[in-house]
């Protein structure tokens, strides 16, 4: 299509010699770990507090991984959402910048093709990161902390299979707004002057966005961002958190969740949309 | 032609006259003046008709016609501003124009990506990746080259870059990194190389290594190239054909050597009696005497006269001629000569 093939070629011989798709790839993940490590180490603090003063936290919350991993997956998706945001609105405007997109629409990619390779890129470095974040959340929250259902007295209040399911669904949840993200990223690329326009623009949108959520009380649902994992977090994983620790038995409303699952990808597409018609005008 | 003969840097002969016109060459260029009506026949890599371009309420490029016969050199000329690099732009579809039209080998300059290729645009600004090493841009660029006919060996080697090819592009000097730039446009067999200010940043060597590639490329593959740049005596070196872009109008275009004899052949001359000569060359019909430098030189202008003949006509009159030179008519003087005439 266009030279698409060619294009997304191209585009990987780059990617797998720059340090940004490595640090897209690594940073989430080494965010989590690192979270990781400081928690332990103040509870470790926290339990030789407990031990010379003779009281006794709350073994049952703080020893089991399943909180932790999913603390760890909603770190490192928080980071993962606004590097992707600052890398898609980076990839284009640089290229324009350097020249370097006019190689690639004068010689073999059209327009439109271009900026679906960008599109599909990003994908690809997101799902990378993606696959690496749970990996490492897994393995490091299964080191320091004991994977086990939630039991308070004897009872099983909360099963594996419930947790492992609550998991899954939050982690969905979390993750459908993330096409919307890199779409929205380079929307801003395509229209900006130049790259660091580009990225200051994406992410101070980004960020307001997550400040005005609240203040946006039920329209906010209609907003991709809102259902992402971010610093002001109202995602599903969230409450997943409080869940599988047994702080929670709220799950889910059935018209957020409903909002949830069909906002996200028609809004990427509208961005898309709106991309591939301004990438047709504009001067590169 | 076989790669080996496109010459490198070290075996580069300097092209110092214009390229000969062979017999296959096209002689289809210039649309502009009413001398081109026999081009309109002849194959064309570029065809430029009426376009008319304005930023909000200026105009840059008005009416413009302009036309690149297959394997001719067209020199663009022009002051800064006069939309050089703005009819570049749209020539190769990087921004869009108010009405007219622009052809290129066929197509639309939206559609240069379905020619695979066979049209390469060198900037002013190199468009390379500045995290990518020499060799590494040209593998990305022979990613793009839908059928590449050197390797990127050969083609460090053609533009004498081959010992920067480990080095990151953002490390290279601004000469480098336009070889770098020019080198990736000879990975494959393009019918069109458009290069806007090729010469900017490059050594005396360099500009040498660069025309004698660009006539080599023209004269054995039939490549056609459209150069814009200020550096007129180089364009004068190469091009077969130069038009003058002034206040987004083409002033004037032809093959070069009918660009020249439009300019008056001017001979300077050194000799003991100034006011005698001066004299004698005002009394003949043909000679005109322009005026007697600060260095006693008289300049003259001659009108269906030779040299031999003002030389014998000085002699005859008693006066010792100790010089005589033909000024030969440059791309400069023309150039100025039409920006003055269109101020």
């Amino acid at each position: 299509m266009n030279g698409f093939l060619t294009g997304l070629r191209a585009e990987l011989y780059v990617s797998l010699r720059s340090f940004s798709s490595k640090l897209i790839i690594l940073a989430p993940s080494l965010l989590v770990m690192a979270q990781y490590i400081i928690t332990k180490l103040g509870q470790s603090g926290q339990q030789a507090r407990d031990g010379l003063l003779g009281s006794s936290g709350d073994s049952m919350a703080s020893n089991n991984a399943y909180g932790y991993y999913v603390d760890g997956l909603s770190t490192g998706l928080s980071m993962l959402g606004l590097i992707l945001v600052a890398y898609a609105a980076h990839s284009f405007a640089y290229d324009r910048d350097t020249g370097l997109i006019r190689h690639l629409i004068i010689r073999r990619i059209s327009r439109r093709a271009l900026l679906l390779v960008k599109l599909c890129h990003i994908h690809l470095l997101a799902l990378v990161s993606l696959l690496m974040l749970m990996l490492v959340a897994r393995l490091g929250s299964g080191l320091f902390w004991e994977f086990s259902a939630v039991v308070e007295d004897g009872f099983e209040l909360i099963s594996v299979d419930e947790i492992r399911s609550e998991i899954f669904l939050g982690l969905k949840l979390a993750l459908l707004p993330l096409p919307a993200v890199i779409a929205f990223g380079l929307f801003i690329s395509v229209i900006a002057k130049t790259a660091t326009q580009a990225i200051t623009t994406a992410l101070g949108i980004s960020l307001a966005m997550d400040v005005f959520k609240s203040s946006l009380g039920d329209f906010a649902h209609y907003l991709f961002a809102s259902f992402q994992s971010s610093l002001l977090d109202q995602s599903y994983l969230q409450e997943v958190s409080r869940i599988v620790r047994g702080y929670s038995d709220v799950l889910i409303d059935e018209r957020v969740l409903q909002l949830n699952l069909w906002i996200p990808l028609p809004e990427m597409v509208l961005l898309v949309l709106a991309t591939l018609f301004l990438v047709q005008r504009k001067k590169l | 032609m076989s790669k080996q003969d496109i010459p490198t840097m070290e075996s580069n002969p300097i092209p110092d006259t214009a390229p000969d016109k062979g017999p296959n060459k096209t002689a289809a260029n210039s649309s502009h003046s009413a001398s081109s009506a026999s081009s309109a026949t002849a194959e064309l890599a570029l065809s430029i008709s009426g376009l008319h371009k304005q930023y909000v309420n200026f105009p840059v490029l008005k009416d413009l016609n302009l036309e690149v016969g297959s394997q001719s050199i067209l020199g663009l000329v022009g002051l800064n501003g006069s939309g050089k690099t703005t009819t570049i732009e749209c020539i190769l579809g990087m921004q869009g124009f108010n009405s007219g039209s622009i052809s290129v080998l066929g197509h639309h300059p939206s559609k240069l990506h379905e020619l695979s290729g066979k049209v390469v645009g060198i900037f002013d600004t190199p468009s390379l990746h500045p995290n990518l090493s020499v060799r590494q841009s040209l593998q990305h660029a022979r990613l793009l080259c839908a059928e590449p006919v050197r390797s990127c060996q050969e083609v460090e080697q053609m533009l004498g870059i081959s010992r920067f090819s480990k080095f990151k592009i953002r490390h290279l000097s601004l000469g480098n990194r336009r070889k770098a730039s020019i080198a990736q446009a000879l990975l494959g067999n393009p019918e069109l190389i458009i290069l806007d200010e090729p010469f900017n940043g490059l050594d005396a060597e360099g500009v040498d290594d660069v025309l004698a590639l660009i006539k080599t490329l023209n004269q054995e593959q039939g490549t056609a190239f459209l150069l814009s740049s200020h550096q007129l005596p180089y364009l004068e070196k190469v091009c077969t054909h130069i038009a003058i872009l002034h206040e987004g109008k083409i002033a004037i275009s032809d093959k070069v050597e009918s660009l020249f004899s439009l300019e008056k052949q001017e001979v300077l001359v050194e000799c003991d009696q100034h006011e005698l000569a001066s004299s004698v060359i005002d009394a003949n019909r043909h000679t005109h005497l322009i005026k007697v430098d600060d260095n006693k030189f008289l300049h003259i202008e001659l009108s269906q006269f030779t040299t031999a003949q003002l030389n014998r006509l000085l002699v005859e009159n008693n006066i010792a001629v100790s010089h005589l030179s033909l000024q030969r008519a440059s791309l400069d003087s023309l150039f100025r000569h039409i920006s003055s005439e269109h101020h």
